[in-house]
């Protein structure tokens, strides 16, 4: 398993861009494009604005929306990044220091980012 | 430019001697052409008429060795394949291939190159080490299995692959789409099971997982291989093994000895005796 691992990493990195691309059209349609949701009949009203917006935040469904969106898109960018970076610096000391800087990046941002969905949900 | 009897061509060669030049430079020397005359053929010309101390690798003449891989006017060539006719240029400019660290004049030091493909194991890896040290038969291989890696198995070792590619040329730790292609070459080949000693090397932060695809490999490799495509089919191989779904089949047992054999032709009788031809 472990004897694979980059190959885990780079599978993730392709599935992780496929549901970046799904979940940001999710997004997209129903932040922006909300005329064409009613062009199928779905009537949302005024979706940026704060009483949608805290309307949303109350329901399971979009907190776990918002937490995996966020999950994917951190994953896909440190990890691109990351690959960026040692192709850069090929040394196995720095390699380190990228591989630990960028999984530290990762896990503050996504604890600053599920912070705002998660107290809201709370109320 | 044409190659009438009496042109003459300009030729631009990268000179660097290490234990007297700080940096390589270009050194201009003027030399008659000839239809069908090939770059090396213009280095041989320089080298015993202008400049004897010029330093260039070449030894088949024929584009099978591999040896004479260099930069001719921005493009990574074969000299001994590469006419000087087809360029259409007027003058030309000869570097040592990039990507390789510099030996003199135009010998680049490929040494890396052959220490990563050593490291993927370029040989049948099969668990019969009795047969494979002392063979009693053929392994058999159908053309279908055959075909799957026989470009693959035309590679030269030129390093032209490696030096028109650019994620060597910013990852010095990089197997390289000589290595790489080499080990699917190997992985591809029914009649080996050496693929679980070779994938812990390719799947690497510097492996397989670091070709960006550019293609540049495909588009200069003198023998017509194609190996970027080795690589997209080595991944293929690799997360088929990471997911479990990769085929699970032994290597190809040996051919069993033939039970009938067709006679040989026989030899066709004289139509003429020597005491005919003697008449």
């Amino acid at each position: 398993m472990l004897g694979m691992r980059h190959t885990y990493l780079w599978f993730a990195q392709l599935v992780t861009g496929a549901l970046i691309a799904m979940f940001l059209g999710i997004h997209m349609v129903i932040m922006h494009l909300e005329d064409i949701l009613g062009f199928f009949g779905v009537e949302i009203h005024e979706p940026t604005s704060w009483g949608s917006m805290i309307e949303r935040a109350g329901k399971g469904s979009w907190l776990a929306f918002y937490i995996l969106f966020l999950a994917f898109v951190l994953y896909h960018g440190l990890n691109g990044l990351r690959g960026i970076l040692l192709e850069l610096t090929p040394s196995a000391k720095v390699e380190r220091i990228i591989n630990w800087a960028i999984i530290a990046l990762g896990i503050i941002a996504f604890a600053l980012g599920t912070y705002v969905p998660v107290a809201l949900f709370q109320g | 430019m044409s190659t009438e009897k009496g042109k003459k061509l300009k030729f631009k060669v990268q000179r660097f001697n290490p234990e007297e030049d700080q940096s390589p430079y270009l050194q201009e020397f003027i030399v008659p052409v000839t239809r069908g005359m090939t770059v090396l053929d213009a280095l041989f010309y320089i080298k015993e008429n202008l400049d004897s101390s010029l330093s260039f690798r070449s030894s088949c003449r024929m584009a099978i060795c591999g040896s004479c891989g260099m930069l001719i006017n921005n493009y990574p060539y074969l000299a001994c394949h590469t006419q000087i006719e087809e360029l259409k240029a007027d003058t030309l400019e000869i570097r040592s291939l990039p990507n390789f660290a510099l030996i003199k004049d135009l010998v680049p030091n490929i040494l890396p190159m052959g220490l990563k493909h050593r490291s993927i194991k370029p040989f049948i890896i099969r668990p019969d080490t009795q047969e494979m040290e002392n063979p009693t038969a053929e392994f058999i291989q159908k053309p279908r299995e055959l075909n799957s890696f026989l470009q693959f198995s035309y590679c030269v070792k030129c390093g032209i692959c490696v030096s028109s590619c650019p994620t060597s040329a910013s990852d010095k730790l990089f197997l390289g789409p000589q290595a790489l292609t080499q080990c699917y070459r190997y992985c591809a080949d029914t009649r080996d099971s050496g693929a679980k000693d070779r994938f812990p090397v390719v799947d690497t932060d510097h492996g397989v997982w670091h070709c960006h695809l550019a293609g540049a490999c495909s588009q200069a490799c003198p023998k017509g291989l194609d190996p970027a495509l080795g690589i997209q089919l080595l991944k293929r191989l690799l997360v088929a093994k990471a997911l479990g779904i990769s085929k699970k089949q032994p290597p190809a047992p040996i051919v069993p000895p033939p039970t009938v054999s067709k006679p040989k032709i026989a030899v066709p009788e004289f139509t003429v005796t020597p005491a005919q031809k003697e008449t």
